[in-house]
């Protein structure tokens, strides 16, 4: 089976790593893609929480690769949708408890049976990383538009490059248009030129992912959601479709016109659609 | 700007903007450690070239590191005293005029005072 290996990560902790993972997994299957997500992020498991598979943990990804169970007994299948699976990680063991050899073999293994694997790196930049993108094809970099996230995200990159796989592509999450639009906040195209990598996905700040996350079903399924959309956009670039960037782009409110003319805004010549 | 802006003549560096210069320049300084020491190495050197044809006022040379898509950019500023010059000149082939075809060319430029701040 053709099959891609793609590996989120971050640099920072509460970038949103896990909500990506889950979401682009969800969307991925949801376009009938066979999709395993997998969380190698050992001791501090959480994506089958946002995937509200929790209760049916039998065995985990430190049993697989210790040859404990079969690779098949230990991958979570999605009600709600027939080509999801999720590889949990361990909850009891720690990061070391899988070296990068043992991690390499497992993604191969998975390549036999899924389309598209998903791996969800812990944070930070050592061993656990490290695992998470040996067996990788593509990463994709979860960056928050603030000083900490992108800063990290820029030494994430580079041993990116140091571990000689392609160059990684960027989901900004949690934007604020808002902030944006006042110019608080960086806007996506500061993020990239500082970066300098290229752009998969604009996901705005939204209330709904707590939510989704609360009741243990991504964003994705609610349609309405902005950030689910985005999500869903960023699932569809993976796949290749063109997409316009429009993710954030919609039309200022009366309020937000008269603020901007009184002053507490930028003016109307920086007030422009962003791509 | 605004109307309340324009009154209260505020106009300072949006935080948005802000973060993106700091961070242009903790980055080159997390990717290549580039010590203040090697910096003025770099900085004698670029002075010792420099000066053979320029006269360069090195009380005001800045010598900086910046980063913007993906590449290190060293910036150096270095503001020339303009003084009397003299040089020498090879003219273009292309040159009709006779009294510049052979030998040294004077430039004369008027002695000023600093204008760099």
């Amino acid at each position: 089976m053709d099959s891609r290996v793609i590996t989120i990560t971050s640099g920072k902790g509460g970038v949103g790593k896990t909500t990506t993972t889950a979401n682009l997994g969800t969307a991925l299957a949801m376009q009938g893609k066979k999709v395993a997500v997998v969380d190698s992020d050992i001791g501090l498991r959480n994506l089958d929480a946002v995937l509200g598979l929790e209760n049916r943990i039998v065995y985990d990804i430190v049993d697989v690769v210790e040859g404990q169970c079969r690779l098949r007994q230990a991958l979570i299948k999605d009600k709600r949708l027939p080509e999801l699976y999720l590889l949990p990680a361990a909850q009891t063991r720690d990061k070391n408890a899988i070296n990068s050899v043992q991690m390499e073999q497992l993604c191969q293994q998975l390549r036999r049976e899924f389309e598209f694997v998903v791996i969800d790196s812990p944070a930070g930049i050592e061993q656990g990383f490290r695992n998470a993108i040996v067996g990788a094809d593509e990463i994709i970099i979860v960056v928050n538009p603030e000083m900490a996230s992108v800063r990290d995200a820029d030494r994430i990159i580079g041993l990116v490059e140091a571990a000689g796989k392609p160059e990684p592509r960027l989901i900004v999450n949690r934007l604020r248009p808002e902030m944006v639009r006042r110019r608080d906040m960086m806007d996506v195209t500061d993020v990239l030129e500082v970066l300098g990598v290229d752009l998969l996905g604009i996901v705005p700040e939204d209330d709904l992912i707590i939510i989704a996350t609360n009741k243990g079903e991504p964003v994705v399924y609610d349609k309405r959601s902005r950030s689910g959309r985005a999500f869903i956009n960023a699932a569809h670039r993976i796949m290749g479709d063109e997409v316009p960037l429009d993710e954030v782009a919609e039309a200022p409110t009366l309020v937000e016109r008269l603020r901007r003319l009184m002053g507490f805004g930028p003016a109307l010549a920086e007030r422009r659609v962003r791509s | 700007m605004g109307v309340f802006e324009f009154i209260s003549g505020r106009k300072k560096q949006a935080p948005g903007q802000l973060a993106k210069e700091r961070l242009k320049v903790v980055l080159v300084q997390d990717r290549i450690k580039l010590s203040p020491e090697l910096l003025e190495l770099i900085k004698a050197d670029l002075l010792t070239a420099i000066s053979r044809r320029l006269e360069v006022d090195e009380q005001n040379v800045q010598i900086s590191m910046a980063r913007e898509n993906r590449w290190d950019r060293l910036q150096a500023d270095m503001p020339i005293k303009r003084q009397k010059v003299s040089f020498e000149w090879d003219p273009p082939a292309h040159t009709t005029a006779a009294n510049v075809l052979r030998g040294k060319v004077q430039v004369e430029v008027e002695r000023e005072e600093q204008e760099h701040s």
